[in-house]
C-alpha cells in the first residue's frame, strides 16, 4: 500500500510539470521556440499569486486569472520580438536564457532572495488531501491534475477542431507551405506564445500553493519539465500530460522502494534511452511532431 | 539533446558570473563613547578614524540560491563596520569592506579571494558563507599567509588551516556533538522518545552529521543515536534540491518513529511537514539541522514543538542578560533588515556568527596591534577572543581551532522560537511530544 501511496504522491506531482511543461511543448513543437524564458514566467506566475493572496487576502486559485493575463502579454511580447527579429531555433535558447535570467533577479530584487511562502491562513490548500480509502490524495497536487487534464483536452480541441489550431499544425509541419496557403504565422504564433504564457502562470500559481517560493527555483524545475517534453513528445499536449503522470509516478515509487536519491538516476535513464529508442516521444500523436 | 542542454543550462546559471556586485563600506568617522560593538576588543581608540582605509576582502553570495542566508551576513557585517567605524575605526584607521558577490557559485571563490589578496592587496579577508565556500577560500588565505575569520564551516576536520578560527562552533566534532545533544533532550523526556527516523540532505554538512565523512570511520548520528538508545526506524538520504517529500513522508508513516529528524536545509523541512500533514500524519517530534527559520512559524500549528540547533535567540530572559550595546545591535540590525524588505527580520544564529567573525578579526589586529597576519593568528592562539555571543574562546590548532561548542536547542512555541536546552540557558521550559 505504501508504494501505491507514494506512486500517487509522484504522479500527481508529475502532473504539474505536465503544466509547466505544456507550453513550452507547444511552443518549442509548433514555433520552433525553445523559450527558457517560459520557466521566468512560471516563476512570475507564482509570485504574483503569492502577492496577490497575501496582500489582499483572496483565494491563490482565483489569482490566476490575473497572472494568466498579465503572462499572456508576457509571452506574445516575447514571441513578437522573436518574430521581429526572425530567431532561430538555437538563438532562441540563448536570449530566452538570458529572459529567463532577468527575470529572476528582477523576483530577486522584488520580493528578496529569502523564501516566500503564504501562510497556512492565506493559503488553505498547502497540507490538505483528500481520502479515498487508506489513500490520500494531496490537494495542491490534485487540483494540479485538475488543471492538467483541463488544460490538455482544451489545448486539443482547440488543435484539432478549429481552424487556428489546424494551421499552427500546418505551420509547425512546414512554415513555408502553410504560408503559401495564407496562414498568417506572425499573428498565430503570438497568440499561441501568449497562451503558453498563460499556462506558465497556471503552473506558477499551482506549484505556489503546495512550496516555498524563492527565485532560483526555475533551475530546479527545469531538469524534470524537459524530461516530460521529450518524453510526452515535443508538441504533443496528451503525451505532456502522459509523460508528467509516468515520470512522476516512476519518481515516487523509485523513492520509496528504493531511496529519493535514486529517483534522477532512474528518471534520467529512461530520458536517454527514450532518446535512442523512441526520439519523438513515448506517445505517439496525430498532431505531435 | 535537449535535456543535456537544460542541465548545461543549470550548470551555467549557477557559472553565471556576469554580476559581481561589488560594493564598499566608507569610513564613517564620529565618535561615541564606549564599546559599541559589545565586546572587550583590546586597544581600542575611541577617538576619531583617521588615515587610509583598512580593506577587508569578502566574498557573500547576495544573488542565487544562498543570498537569502548571505544577505543576512551582508547585513550584520555592514552593521559591524559601520559601528567600528563610529567607534574610532581599526588600529585608529576607518575600515572598508570590499564585499564581492559570488553569486552562490562555489567554483568561483577561491578566483574571487585570490583576486582580493593578489590583485585588490586588500589588508585582512573574511570568509564566505557556507562551508563548501569557505573551504574553497581557505587554500588561498593559506597560500597568502592571510588570516581567515568565517562565521559557518560546520565541517570542522576539514579545516586544517592554523589561522582559520570560526566564529559559530558546533565543536571540533560537529558529527558527535549535535547527535549527543539531541539524544540528551530525548533522555530528559523519559521515554517518550525511543525511535527516531533520519532523513538526510546528501549535501556536506548535513550528511557529515548523519553519516561522517565518506570513507572515514567515524561517529556520526547514525551510529550515536543507537548507542545512546534510539533505534533508527526509517534511514532516508535525499538528493540537494530535493522537492518530492511525498515518497519520504510515506516512508515515515510507515515506520511511525517517535522522532523525525530532518538533516536538512532550507525549507527542507517545511515540504516534509506538509506532505505529513497531507497524509494525516504528524509525528510526535521533529528536528530540523538547518533550516530558514522564517517560513517554519508560517506554518502554524503544524511546526509547533519543532526543534532545531542555534547559537543565539533574542528570547526575553537571554536578551536581558545580554550587553546593553548589544541589544542595541540586535535592534539595529532588524531595523535594517525590516528595511531590506526581508521577511524574517530577528537577529539569531547567523548574524551572531557574522558579529563574532567580525570581533575576531578585530580583536586579532587590534591585539598583534598591526596587520601582520602571523602576529594576527599568533595572537588569537595565545590569547584567543572574547566573543559577544559566546564568551571568552581559545583557539587550539589541535582542534582546527574550534572551540566547545555554545549551540543551544530551539524549539518553536506558540510561533516563535525559543531556547529550550540546556536547561540552564533555557529561556522557556522544552515541550514533549505530549506537550
Amino acid at each position: 500500500m505504501s508504494q501505491l501511496q507514494a506512486t500517487i504522491f509522484g504522479a500527481l506531482s508529475g502532473s504539474l510539470f505536465a503544466v509547466m511543461a505544456l507550453g513550452l511543448s507547444l511552443v518549442w513543437g509548433f514555433l520552433k521556440i525553445i523559450n527558457l524564458a517560459h520557466f521566468g514566467m512560471i516563476l512570475l506566475g507564482a509570485y504574483l499569486t503569492f502577492e496577490l493572496a497575501t496582500t489582499t487576502g483572496i483565494d491563490p486559485i482565483i489569482t490566476v486569472m490575473i497572472g494568466a493575463m498579465a503572462m499572456f502579454l508576457f509571452g506574445a511580447i516575447v514571441q513578437a520580438g522573436f518574430e521581429r527579429w526572425r530567431v532561430s531555433e538555437f538563438n532562441s535558447l540563448l536570449i530566452s536564457y538570458g529572459l529567463l535570467i532577468i527575470t529572476v533577479q528582477v523576483v530577486s530584487n522584488v520580493w528578496t532572495a529569502d523564501f516566500q511562502r503564504m501562510d497556512s491562513s492565506v493559503n488553505p490548500y498547502a497540507a490538505q488531501s483528500l481520502a479515498l480509502g487508506p489513500l490520500r490524495f494531496p490537494l495542491p497536487t490534485l487540483i494540479a491534475a485538475g488543471f492538467a487534464v483541463i488544460l490538455v483536452v482544451a489545448a486539443k480541441l482547440i488543435l484539432e477542431r478549429t481552424y487556428s489550431g489546424r494551421a499552427l499544425q500546418a505551420f509547425g509541419q512546414d512554415r513555408d507551405i502553410a504560408g503559401a496557403f495564407g496562414i498568417d504565422h506572425t499573428k498565430l504564433g503570438i497568440l499561441l506564445a501568449g497562451a503558453a504564457g498563460a499556462t506558465a502562470a497556471i503552473g506558477g500559481m499551482l506549484h505556489s500553493l503546495g512550496e516555498s517560493l524563492h527565485p532560483d527555483a526555475p533551475f530546479e524545475w527545469v531538469g524534470r519539465v524537459f524530461a516530460i517534453v521529450i518524453l510526452g513528445g515535443i508538441g504533443n499536449v496528451t503525451g505532456t500530460l502522459y509523460a508528467g503522470l509516468l515520470v512522476g509516478g516512476i519518481s515516487g515509487l523509485t523513492a520509496a522502494v528504493w531511496s529519493p536519491s535514486a529517483s534522477p538516476f532512474v528518471v534520467f535513464s529512461l530520458v536517454v534511452l527514450a532518446l535512442v529508442f523512441r526520439p519523438t516521444g513515448l506517445f505517439p500523436s496525430k498532431a505531435g511532431h | 539533446m535537449a535535456v543535456l542542454a537544460a542541465l548545461l543550462l543549470v550548470v551555467a546559471a549557477c557559472g553565471d558570473g556576469g554580476s559581481d556586485a561589488t560594493t564598499t563600506t566608507a569610513a564613517a568617522g564620529t565618535t561615541t563613547e564606549g564599546d559599541t560593538l559589545g565586546t572587550e576588543a583590546p586597544d581600542t581608540t575611541g577617538g576619531e578614524a583617521s588615515g587610509d582605509p583598512i580593506v577587508v576582502g569578502s566574498t557573500l553570495p547576495l544573488t542565487g540560491f544562498l543570498s537569502a542566508t548571505g544577505v543576512i551576513h551582508q547585513i550584520a557585517g555592514q552593521l559591524y563596520v559601520d559601528r567600528l567605524n563610529d567607534s574610532g575605526g581599526l588600529l585608529g584607521r576607518p575600515v572598508e569592506w570590499n564585499l564581492i558577490d559570488d553569486t552562490s557559485d562555489g567554483a568561483r571563490i577561491a578566483e574571487l579571494y585570490e583576486q582580493l589578496i593578489s590583485q585588490d592587496g586588500v589588508d585582512l579577508i573574511m570568509g564566505p558563507y557556507a562551508t563548501p565556500n569557505i573551504l574553497a577560500a581557505m587554500p588561498v588565505a593559506e597560500r597568502h599567509g592571510y588570516v581567515l575569520p568565517q562565521h559557518t564551516a560546520v565541517l570542522a576536520p576539514a579545516l586544517t588551516y592554523e589561522c582559520q578560527f570560526p566564529g559559530w562552533s558546533i565543536g571540533p566534532a560537529p558529527n558527535e556533538f549535535i547527535p549527543n545533544q539531541l539524544a540528551d533532550v530525548f533522555d530528559s523526556l523519559g521515554d517518550e522518545v525511543s525511535t527516531v527516523a533520519l532523513v538526510t540532505n546528501e549535501g556536506g554538512s548535513t550528511s557529515f552529521v548523519s553519516y561522517g565523512r565518506p570513507d572515514v570511520e567515524e561517529p556520526s548520528a547514525s551510529t550515536i543515536l543507537p548507542e545512546r538508545g534510539y533505534e533508527i526506524v526509517a534511514d532516508v538520504p535525499y538528493p540537494i534540491g530535493n522537492t518530492e517529500w511525498g515518497p519520504i513522508a510515506v516512508t515515515l508513516q510507515e515506520a511511525q518513529p517517535d522522532a523525525v529528524l530532518v538533516m536538512g536545509l532550507g525549507v527542507e523541512a517545511n515540504g516534509l511537514i506538509d506532505a505529513m500533514e497531507q497524509l494525516d500524519y504528524s509525528p510526535p517530534m521533529i528536528f530540523a539541522l538547518f533550516p530558514a527559520p522564517g517560513p517554519l512559524l508560517g506554518m502554524g500549528e503544524a511546526a509547533d514543538g519543532l526543534l532545531s540547533v542555534s547559537m543565539f535567540e533574542p528570547n526575553e530572559p537571554i536578551l536581558a542578560e545580554l550587553d546593553p550595546e548589544l541589544q542595541d545591535v540586535t535592534e539595529e540590525f532588524s531595523t535594517r533588515v525590516e528595511e531590506a524588505d526581508l521577511p524574517y527580520s530577528v537577529f539569531e544564529t547567523q548574524a551572531a556568527a557574522t558579529w563574532n567573525a567580525w570581533s575576531i578579526l578585530v580583536q586579532g589586529v587590534e591585539g598583534a596591534g598591526s596587520l601582520d597576519h602571523q602576529a594576527i593568528c599568533d595572537y588569537l592562539h595565545e590569547n584567543g577572543a572574547d566573543l559577544p555571543f559566546a564568551g571568552q574562546v581559545s583557539f587550539d590548532p589541535e582542534q582546527n581551532n574550534f572551540w566547545p561548542s555554545n549551540q543551544v536547542i530551539k524549539q518553536i512555541q506558540g510561533g516563535d522560537w525559543v531556547v529550550v536546552w540546556p536547561e540552564d540557558r533555557a529561556a522557556s521550559e522544552l515541550a514533549g511530544p505530549n506537550g
